[in-house]
């Protein structure tokens, strides 16, 4: 079968490792997120992703090029993170090689750390994070982290799949949601997300530099939104607030 | 082995067909993405992040207005189903602080306007600012009630 989307390896990936993905979603809060993560415990890049189905588009870092979609790490932490919005028609071969790969580098936890977009947003000052899990144990471990559990509903988009491939493929996998804007970048709820990721690890991460940058973040991640934005309504995002029917 | 490929049936083609127009009108009513640059280095503007909701009662228009001093805040009425918005920030922004060495300018103000789908008394505005969100109310026009017998 001809691979429509393939990573390409820089450095050699820590195998047992736990991969965050910092993908562009509502309110940015993965992105915002991972991108924290990366500059605070400086991860080196390890790999990227190319295909024909991304746009035709580089991004420079102090003249050189790179490609938008990057993998970074260090010995025991794994982070994707994308400089573009994933466009709709790729995010199902684009989520299937990740988890692929994941798979391949024996990653010991997933984490998908998004928004959940709710519209009274600007009436909460410490919005809440819920989970979502790939099998029952990794629920329960989230319940015992005090994290409240997502029990129904729609997920949609990148976390939606890899939560879906993780599953089908046995990878322990998890999400953390934080209540979040849809449209406007939103770093309060990618601390949130942050501090949830840190009890789960264990790994210490400073949130003062995030808290000092959200309006700045706000301002240079208004582009990145917009397009995020129009990706998402391309994927039906807005499905996620639809009601369920169990009969 | 390849797998042998199924004969494409009158049914098909008219699936496909219809398949076919569904995605281009998506693509053609999907709200309008215009590719042009979020700011103007002439006029010191950024454009900010807009949102509007349509309720039963009200349109709200929101705005993502960081770094911006809530004193400065102007919302005008252009016309019936237009508002314009306009802001000052605390400190002006250069390009280099967004990334962007090769461009020359600095940002002062956020500008945009904004589009009301539903008829609105523009008489009767309402805003609010909390944590650098914008949030404008205005009430629609009631149209006549049908009774229902």
């Amino acid at each position: 079968m001809v691979e429509t989307v393939n990573i390409i390896e820089r450095k050699v990936a820590p195998s047992n490792a736990i991969m965050l993905n910092g993908l562009p979603d509502v309110g940015l809060v993965g992105l915002i997120a991972t991108s924290h993560i990366i500059s605070e415990l400086k991860l080196a890049e390890i790999a990227y992703m190319d295909s024909d189905l991304f746009p035709p588009v580089i991004v420079l870092h102090e003249g050189l090029p790179h490609a938008p979609i990057r993998i970074f790490g260090n010995t025991d932490l794994i982070a994707s993170f994308s400089e573009t919005a994933i466009p709709a028609d790729a995010v199902q071969p684009f989520t299937r090689k990740l988890v692929d790969w994941a798979q391949s580098k024996n990653v010991k936890l997933m984490v998908a750390m998004g928004g959940m977009p709710v519209q009274n947003r600007q009436d909460i000052m410490e919005p809440r994070v819920f989970g979502a899990a790939s099998n029952k144990s990794l629920l329960n471990m989230l319940r015992e982290k005090g994290i409240e559990v997502l029990k129904g509903g729609y997920m949609v988009g990148p976390y939606a799949l890899i939560m879906r491939y993780c599953a089908e493929r046995n990878v322990p996998a998890i999400a953390l949601l934080a209540e979040s804007f849809y449209k406007y970048p939103d770093p309060v709820a990618a601390a949130a997300t942050l501090k949830e990721f840190s009890k789960i690890s264990g790994l210490k991460i400073d949130l003062s530099r995030l808290t000092e940058k959200g309006e700045e973040i706000r301002l240079k991640a208004r582009d990145m939104m917009k397009r995020t934005e129009r990706e998402l309504g391309r994927m039906k995002k807005t499905q996620e607030y639809d009601l369920p029917l169990y009969v | 082995m390849q797998e042998r490929r199924r004969r494409r049936t009158i049914l098909d083609l008219i699936r496909e067909y219809i398949e076919d127009i569904e995605a281009l009108s998506e693509e053609f009513m999907e709200p309008s993405f215009v590719e042009r640059p979020s700011w103007n280095a002439r006029t010191c503007c950024l454009e900010p992040l807009c949102s509007v909701f349509v309720t039963p009662d009200e349109v709200i228009v929101t705005a993502d207005l960081p770094n911006t001093n809530p004193d400065t805040i102007e919302i005008s009425p252009t016309d019936a189903d237009t508002i314009e918005i306009r802001a000052e920030m605390k400190r002006k922004i250069r390009f280099d602080e967004l990334g962007i060495t090769h461009r020359k300018g600095e940002f002062q103000f956020f500008h945009c306007q904004t589009n009301i789908p539903v008829p609105v008394n523009m008489n009767i505005i309402k805003t609010e600012f909390k944590r650098g969100i914008l949030e404008v109310h205005i009430p629609r026009k009631k149209g006549y009630k049908i009774k229902v017998e």
